[in-house]
């Protein structure tokens, strides 16, 4: 799986309409995407359905794919945007539910989250804000670049990286991880 | 140069970089029709993107047909009403339906070449 490759999958699918490339190009990729918006979400179901709009929404903005990162770069920061989006959807929807009294339902949902099984990476995840996690998932789960990151949220690389130093130490004092080091 | 050095710091890890990266790490989650699914959706759009111009123009044309057909009709009764002489002089200065036809033809054929010069 190349760069090169991406890069002419992405000139066919734009140039040509074409649907096949662009399907290839998903499933190159639908792991690393899934794998992430997994991570961020804590939820499989929810993860998914956003993945589907992070492809569908890659589908409408191909285009703008000007070639000089990385393809899965670019995507994740699709994917990115796109957890953000359905995010604000939520959080008005809950303020709706709850300017009309059916706090308990908007609750609910929170509380669907939150009752899956919880792992080692959901705690040391549960320690980190929204855009912390996000980043630490990048740069460690998907491999991305600090100039990669710095794209992917749009932000300076130098931010990128302290909200990495910050993530660690919170991670660090939280889990006491001295004890667990190896290596 | 100055990237390089850049890239030769980030990929220094410590022990902690090290267990974050075993704790991040997943198996690749399998496809399970998850593309398939995708591209049918992107197909499905594309599909609704193309039918949508014809779509609008058949309702457009069935919408208009009516008061188009009422106006042909308004517009025939004016011409009986006139004089025979007055529209034998407007029908003599008519272009003839040869000129019309070869008019119609260089127009569609140019049309047609510019259509595939942009392709």
């Amino acid at each position: 799986m190349t760069r090169s490759e991406d890069h002419q999958l992405v000139a066919r699918a734009v140039a040509r309409q074409d649907a096949a490339a662009f399907g290839e190009l998903v499933r190159r990729h639908q792991s690393q995407v899934r794998n992430f918006l997994r991570k961020l979400t804590g939820d499989i179901a929810t993860a998914d359905d956003m993945s589907q709009d992070c492809f569908m929404h890659a589908w409408d903005k191909l285009h703008t794919f000007s070639g000089r990162g990385s393809f899965i770069g670019w995507l994740l920061k699709v994917a990115y945007t796109t957890f953000l989006q359905s995010k604000r959807k939520s959080k008005r929807y809950a303020e709706i539910l709850e300017q009309v009294g059916h706090v308990s339902e908007a609750e609910s949902r929170t509380y669907t989250v939150q009752s899956h099984e919880v792992s080692d990476l959901d705690k040391l995840l549960a320690v980190l804000t929204e855009e912390e996690r996000a980043i630490m998932i990048m740069s460690y789960a998907c491999g991305l670049s600090h100039r990669e990151i710095s794209d992917a949220t749009e932000m300076p690389v130098g931010t990128v990286k302290s909200v990495i130093f910050r993530g660690k130490e919170k991670i660090r004092t939280s889990f006491d991880i001295k004890d667990h080091q190896h290596g | 140069m100055t990237s390089k050095i850049i890239n030769m710091a980030e990929r220094i890890k410590d022990a902690q970089d090290r267990l974050l990266e075993s704790m991040f790490d997943a198996a690749p989650i399998a496809d399970d029709g998850f593309s398939e699914r995708v591209v049918r959706r992107i197909r499905r759009k594309l599909l609704i993107r193309r039918l949508t111009l014809p779509a609008a123009v058949i309702a457009g044309g069935v919408v208009a047909f009516k008061p188009a057909a009422e106006l042909l009709a308004a517009a025939y009764k004016v011409l009986l009403g006139m004089p025979d002489d007055l529209v034998a002089a407007a029908t003599g200065n008519l272009p003839s339906l040869q000129l019309i036809v070869t008019g119609g033809v260089i127009l569609l054929a140019t049309l047609l070449s510019l259509n595939m010069l942009e392709e």
